[in-house]
């Protein structure tokens, strides 16, 4: 603090100060907490303000996370209402089956990212709440807004299966309408539980290898007639058979690699399932010890309540002993006393 | 999803020497009875066309109208199978696969000798073609993921009683708790009572 007197006016320059200040401020804006010493001016003010001003960017850092997760979900939840719409609106016919499987994977993939950031946040609560110097009110109020974006993610997450449940439901409706009225055998697409992707192999499959020229001359009859003349008419189709199995040579090489593939596809499946079902036991195994402990809050309740019923129940009995002995004394009193009172009235009259 | 015939051929692979049948299998029960024979013999012919023209150490599958014959040819020993559309082809080609397997065990390497075809049935060809209707037999990978799949359907059951088990717990530990308060202010009550100086 530097003064100057000129005259008559005094006043205080304290514009080195301001600028000190906003020096500082500026450095705690941009490093992080804890890096900002060094570079400001040397005083030991600094330091001693820098302690609550990390705190305080500590805490505008959970509160920006924690504003970009409640916009995060609310987003989410907007898109959910979209595709519950369009899984309630599908008809036979015009099946919007790209747009929703879209919508579904973009939800899907934002759950989880949102999942994560929650797990973060409460990571990072639960370290600044541990790290000491900060008051109740804080601790509990970040814990307060964490378990809030908690239950608002699950209740999406809930809505979100009802949405594919109702979805799944849909298609099986359709899928016996198309029945009721087409003639063709029942896909196995109607199964939810297969696996959607080895259709697409099959269907390349088929594809790939054109029903040779000899099989059409078969196909005339839709069932599977007798042929009689089977050698002859193996040497006439010869000819325009060449050509086809060079077609067929160059359409084997991707059928191999199809097979191939699908073999490869159908093994990451079965890997991607096995660590759903690990992280499924996980958090069963996590709610069930959780489901513990409040088992045994329950048990020791039911201990306290049955102490403190006993306790009464003692209570009660040594009063009912006092009241009925002392009945029985003034009993007696009063006999003696009616006793007196007796011979008192014989001696008199 | 069905099964038609099975079939065994000695095939050279140069796509023009007839392929020689070592063993074949069929299920023709649900054409009539008049049909059988032809079905049979038609089968034969498609057989034996497709193996012809199967290279070897190549996999085959063909659509003859309703049927898929797939065709494995492998070191000259090719397999063949009609199946139907919904058969899923993974599995077709481990059928046919062990099937290959099956016979070089049981017949090692004396197809190769074996000039023209061959008349007697092949047991196993016959049973297997009775157990592998259903694909999950066949590819043990369909059955996993089956298995995987009801498991999970299972767990997710499991999870949502354990959620509703987690609620009652929940429900019972505030009503014990009611219980031991109500308790202790019967307590407290009855010691009131009982200390209260003279008693009228």
């Amino acid at each position: 603090m530097s003064t100057v007197k000129s005259g008559h006016s005094s006043y205080r320059d304290r514009t080195q100060e301001f600028l000190s200040t906003a020096e500082r401020l500026k450095k705690s804006f941009s490093s992080a907490a804890a890096a900002a010493a060094p570079n400001v001016a040397a005083s030991g003010g600094p330091f001693a303000a820098e302690g609550p001003r990390s705190g305080v960017s500590i805490q505008s850092e959970f509160n920006k996370r924690a504003s970009k997760i409640g916009y995060g979900i609310h987003q989410t939840s907007q898109k959910l209402a979209k595709l519950a719409k369009l899984a309630k609106r599908t008809s036979v016919f015009d099946d919007p089956t790209v747009e929703i499987q879209e919508l579904t994977a973009v939800i899907k993939q934002d759950i989880t990212a949102l999942n994560s950031a929650v797990v973060d946040l409460q990571f990072l609560c639960n370290s600044q709440n541990e790290s000491g110097n900060i008051s109740h009110d804080t601790t509990s109020h970040s814990t307060t807004v964490v378990d809030n974006l908690k239950n608002r993610l699950m209740s999406a997450t809930k809505e979100f299966k009802e949405v594919l449940t109702m979805r799944t439901e849909n298609l099986k409706v359709h899928e016996n309408r198309r029945q009721l009225f087409s003639s063709t055998a029942s896909r196995e697409a109607t199964n939810p539980f297969v696996r959607q992707r080895p259709l697409a192999a099959r269907t390349a499959a088929t594809t790939s290898s054109a029903p040779p020229p000899w099989a059409d001359g078969s196909a005339s009859s839709s069932q599977l007639f007798p042929r009689k003349q089977v050698d002859g008419e193996s040497s006439s189709p010869s000819q325009p058979l060449l050509h086809q199995t060079q077609q067929q040579q160059q359409q084997m090489v991707p059928l191999q690699d199809s097979y191939m593939h699908s073999r490869a596809e159908a093994l990451q499946n079965v890997e991607s399932t096995i660590h759903e079902l690990s992280n499924i036991f996980q958090q069963l195994a996590t709610m069930v010890s959780q489901q513990g402990e409040i088992a045994i809050r329950i048990d020791e309740n039911m201990d306290d309540t049955l102490a403190n019923v006993e306790g009464a129940q003692g209570q009660l009995l040594k009063y009912l002993n006092s009241i009925s002995s002392n009945r029985w004394l003034m009993m007696k009193i009063f006999f003696v006393l009616i006793v007196f009172l007796l011979i008192f009235v014989f001696f008199v009259a | 999803m069905k099964i038609t015939a099975l079939m065994v051929l000695k095939c050279s692979g140069d796509g023009v020497t007839d392929p020689i049948i070592l063993a074949n299998a069929s299920d023709v029960s649900q054409f009539g009875y008049f049909q059988r024979g032809g079905v049979k013999e038609f089968i034969l012919f498609v057989g034996r066309t497709v193996a012809k023209r199967t290279p070897t150490n190549q996999r085959q599958s063909v659509q003859h109208e309703e049927y898929k014959v797939h065709s494995y040819n492998r070191n000259g020993l090719c397999a063949l199978g009609f199946m139907d559309d919904h058969y899923p082809v993974r599995s077709a080609f481990s059928l046919l696969n062990k099937v290959l397997d099956e016979y070089q065990k049981n017949f090692g390497d004396s197809w190769r000798t074996i000039q023209s075809d061959v008349a007697q049935p092949w047991p196993y060809l016959n049973e297997s073609l009775t157990k592998f209707q259903d694909p999950a037999e066949a590819d043990k990978l369909l059955k996993i993921q089956r298995d995987l799949d009801e498991t999970k359907i299972i767990l997710h059951k499991t999870i949502d009683s354990v959620l509703a088990r987690g609620e009652k717990l929940d429900s019972l530990v505030e009503k014990s708790s009611d219980l031991s308060a109500a308790s202790q202010m019967f307590y407290k009550q009855a010691k009131k009572t009982n200390q209260c100086c003279t008693i009228l």
